[in-house]
């Protein structure tokens, strides 16, 4: 299966998800408990619940954008493209989505929580490797866009730190109390 | 029946599959020599072609059938040739003036 710019929307919007949710989720968690089982399997199950929603939600998105072009198709033609070519592009265009958003969202979601599956966890690791993750798609993003490879870094490690301060001032709050 | 040599379509299809799929697509089918597909209209969802398929004995079903496969409408038969050999069109002193 290869991979087109149109994947690479999925990929990288189910990556950021993945990644920056289940590393909020790690951050969230790990303020009211230390337990690396407790941590595991909040963020596993955020991670099920992501892939899903994403997968599903790209679907059901793509579908209602595929056949409302497929009938707009059909209106100029004057004729049903049922059984075409046409047709079977559309539909593997709609299982590429849903697959690239739901794949991209769990794989993502695996990198923060990488450390805690081996039992070497910690939110310095998890942020860490979110860190480079991001980078590395920042890089993806900018080979995509034939953009500045470095904006497109900066731009998704920026959006990354903000995500991380956010969780962290929630961790603060809680603290306080 | 005898064999068909040159078929010439005016074909309406959408921008996707590609020119070049389409006329790929009918340059595999059997007995097919060449294809030429020009392009004349491009609107906003379809785009007109004119499609030249010569061969030695053409299938015009076939040819239709992966046409339509492909999305696409044939609008009319322009030109059919048919035989032991290729004739072409004589111009007539109509045509001239």
């Amino acid at each position: 299966m290869s991979f087109n710019i149109e994947e690479g929307r999925y990929i990288i919007l189910g990556s950021i998800d993945g990644l920056l949710a289940t590393l909020g989720i790690i951050i969230g968690v790990s303020v009211v408990s230390a337990s690396n089982a407790i941590i595991v399997s909040a963020a596993f199950g955020g991670a099920i619940a992501l892939a899903l929603t994403n997968g599903v939600g790209s679907y059901l998105a793509e579908s209602t954008i595929e056949h409302g072009k497929l009938a707009m198709t059909e209106k100029s033609l004057l004729r049903k493209l049922n059984n075409t070519y046409v047709e079977a592009q559309s539909r593997r265009k709609i299982a590429k989505g849903a697959l690239s958003s739901g794949g991209a969202s769990f794989i993502g979601s695996l990198i923060p929580l990488a450390p805690w599956i081996f039992s070497v966890g910690s939110v310095a690791a998890s942020v860490g490797l979110s860190l480079i993750s991001l980078v590395a798609l920042g890089i993806y993003a900018g080979y995509i866009s034939k953009q500045s490879y470095a904006i497109s870094v900066v731009k998704m490690v920026a959006l990354g730190t903000l995500i991380v301060l956010a969780v962290q001032l929630l961790r603060i709050s809680h603290l306080v109390q | 029946m005898s064999q068909i040599k040159r078929i010439v379509l005016d074909v309406l299809k959408p921008h996707e599959p590609t020119n070049v799929e389409v006329a790929s697509a009918i340059g595999d089918i059997r007995d097919v020599d060449g294809v030429n597909l020009s392009l004349y209209e491009v609107d906003q969802q379809t785009e007109n072609v004119k499609i030249t398929v010569e061969g030695t004995d053409v299938n015009f079903d076939l040819v239709l059938q992966t046409i339509e496969n492909l999305g696409g409408v044939v609008h009319s038969v322009d030109e059919i040739i048919a035989g032991k050999k290729i004739v072409e069109e004589e111009e007539t002193l109509h045509d001239r003036g």
